[in-house]
């Protein structure tokens, strides 16, 4: 007996889990299956009997909307296996070993809010940091659990800190979550990250501004960059660690410059990071080159796929430089690096960004003539 | 490396389907593969100067039948990195059914898994593919017969029409092969949000 299928599809992670959890209290479904489509837009796929999902997706709906934006839902009384096969939320969901804690979530615009908002969770109250995610559309969100009133105080705590640094999209305490919820939560393994000195934290929109950033606060004082962010929504962010005049010094030598090369997004800035904090956000992450280079980086970001491939052929051609990858941070953008002697990689970035203008938007067109420190091993593009 | 390849640029992935399947039919070029940036997708095909010309001008104008903005643009005598672009080549090895091709595009997940149901039970059509490639849009591809994949798309269309985010449907009589071994075989089943 095929069972039937209930699809509800929400903007924001906190709205889509008060959804699930309503949806698994009021009747017998199961989630089956979950996916995101980009732009902070999820879904998640249930199953059961006919009745149980109609009453699951009628609940869902009114909850949903408490908490963010209701895409769509749909009841489907008797799915047909040809059309679902193909469907991309096909993979099963694990399930995990059930957690009664209760769970607060805090989603923002942006990394630069999202980490202020977690070191302050995890500072307020006795709560356990569980890990963080983006969903696209600059969207992301971080969880923790324990007490109901430690993550009531938290969660207002965390509100408190995002909005003094950036933007909140939601925030949501669930005192008692169903068990089947914990496979949609992003928990992260722990990562030994010594909490020493200050962190740092300068958020871009575009790839290009956040290396020149990188590499400003990396030249401007002595702190290491951790890790680049992943890209979502055109923003990424670098974080970086040292001691706490160092950081501020950094941060803001990184903020002027992104302005000057691109756009800035936002900058946060933690003088005591809580140990927590470090493992779940600041874990060093090894580029993909081993080895530093002494050579100019020229960068070129457009909002065009066939504008960044005529500019980095024309590069080629223009001048003595060698293609070294590219990377998207969503946003439509696209970045490609191209590397080679100071005065090459010039000529091969002017005659690029010309190139680009004439066949799309270009975003952004900058030389560093030279990178600094351990940035060269942070990059993500390939 | 190719005398020129040329590259088509839309807004969603249905159009840029159509045009891939436009460029290879118009000239004697070879098709690639494709790449996708937050919702802009990109067709990328090689040939001589002159067939990679009339196979951009074949699917550009075949694109502006489902979509308004199209980016057209050859570059001859490529470099190799041109080619670095190309996420998701075509996979020769991949044996692909034949049939016509039908296209349903829409901004919204939700949705589509309801239309996928309804199209697969008004005719004798199977969903070959679901493509989510950024920015909010999803893509499903089914093939059977050309009258029961027209079918299909009707009923679709039909039932979008109440929901906001229609973007575009398309039904091909009869795709080269190649085309589906680019868009069917690398993603189907796969999450490329």
């Amino acid at each position: 007996m095929p069972k039937a299928i209930g699809v509800l599809e929400t903007r924001g992670m906190a709205s889509l889990l008060s959804a699930t959890d309503a949806m698994l209290k009021v009747s017998d479904v199961a989630v089956v299956g979950r996916h995101g489509i980009g732009s902070g837009w999820v879904t998640v796929v249930i199953e059961g009997s006919v009745a149980d999902v109609q009453t699951a997706i009628e609940t869902g709906t009114v909850e949903a909307q408490r908490y963010g934006e209701l895409i769509g839902a749909e009841t489907i009384a008797r799915p047909e296996s040809r059309g679902q096969n193909a469907m991309p939320h096909g993979s099963s969901v694990p399930q995990s070993a059930a957690d009664v804690r209760a769970l607060g979530i805090v989603e923002t615009q942006g990394l630069a809010p999202l980490i202020a908002a977690a070191d302050a969770m995890v500072k307020a109250a006795a709560v356990e940091l569980c890990g963080w995610a983006f969903i696209g559309g600059a969207l992301c969100h971080a969880v923790v659990r324990g007490d109901v009133a430690a993550v009531q105080a938290a969660v207002a705590a965390g509100r408190r800190a995002a909005e003094a640094v950036g933007s909140v999209y939601a925030t949501l305490v669930l005192p008692q979550p169903i068990s089947g919820l914990v496979s949609m939560l992003p928990i992260q393994p722990d990562q030994q990250v010594s909490a020493r000195g200050a962190l740092g934290v300068v958020e871009t929109i575009g790839y290009a501004t956040v290396v020149a950033a990188s590499d400003a606060m990396v030249k401007a004082a002595d702190v290491e960059i951790q890790r680049l962010s992943i890209g979502s929504g055109g923003r990424i962010a670098a974080l970086a660690v040292g001691s706490l005049d160092d950081v501020q010094a950094a941060v803001s030598a990184g903020k002027a410059v992104a302005q000057a090369v691109g756009e800035l997004d936002g900058a946060t800035l933690l003088s005591r990071p809580d140990a927590m904090t470090m493992s779940c956000f600041a874990g060093v992450v090894a580029g993909v080159r081993g080895e530093e280079t002494r050579q100019a980086l020229g960068l070129i970001e457009t909002r065009s796929t066939v504008a960044l491939v005529r500019a980095v052929d024309q590069m080629l051609k223009a001048a003595d430089v060698a293609y070294e990858g590219s990377y998207k941070v969503g946003y439509f953008l696209t970045a490609s690096a191209v590397r080679g002697d100071v005065g090459a990689v010039r000529v091969a970035i002017e005659a690029g960004a010309q190139e680009a203008a004439k066949h799309g938007e270009l975003v952004t067109a900058h030389v560093i003539p030279q990178l600094y420190g351990d940035v060269e091993l942070r990059l993500p593009h390939q | 490396m190719p005398a020129a390849i040329g590259l088509i640029e839309v807004e969603g992935v249905a159009g840029i389907i159509v045009a891939a399947d436009a460029a290879v039919k118009a000239a004697d070029v070879e098709l690639l593969g494709w790449d996708s940036i937050g919702g802009f997708t990109t067709v990328f095909f090689s040939g001589s100067i002159s067939d990679v010309g009339a196979a951009l001008s074949s699917g550009s104008e075949a694109a502006r039948h489902v979509v308004e903005h199209v980016v057209a643009a050859p570059v001859t005598q490529p470099s190799q990195a041109c080619l670095r672009f190309v996420s998701y080549p075509v996979q020769h090895e991949v044996d692909v059914r034949s049939g016509a091709l039908g296209l349903i595009e829409t901004r919204g997940y939700a949705a589509h898994v309801y239309t996928d149901d309804e199209m697969v039970k008004t005719a004798a059509v199977d969903v070959v593919a679901v493509l989510t490639v950024h920015n909010r849009v999803v893509c499903s591809l089914v093939q059977g017969d050309v009258g029961a994949v027209r079918e299909a798309i009707a009923r679709a269309e039909t039932r979008l029409r109440d929901y906001p985010h229609l973007m575009s449907t398309a039904v091909l009589p009869q795709p080269r092969p190649e085309v589906l071994q680019a868009f069917v075989a690398p993603l189907s089943g796969d999450s490329n949000a």
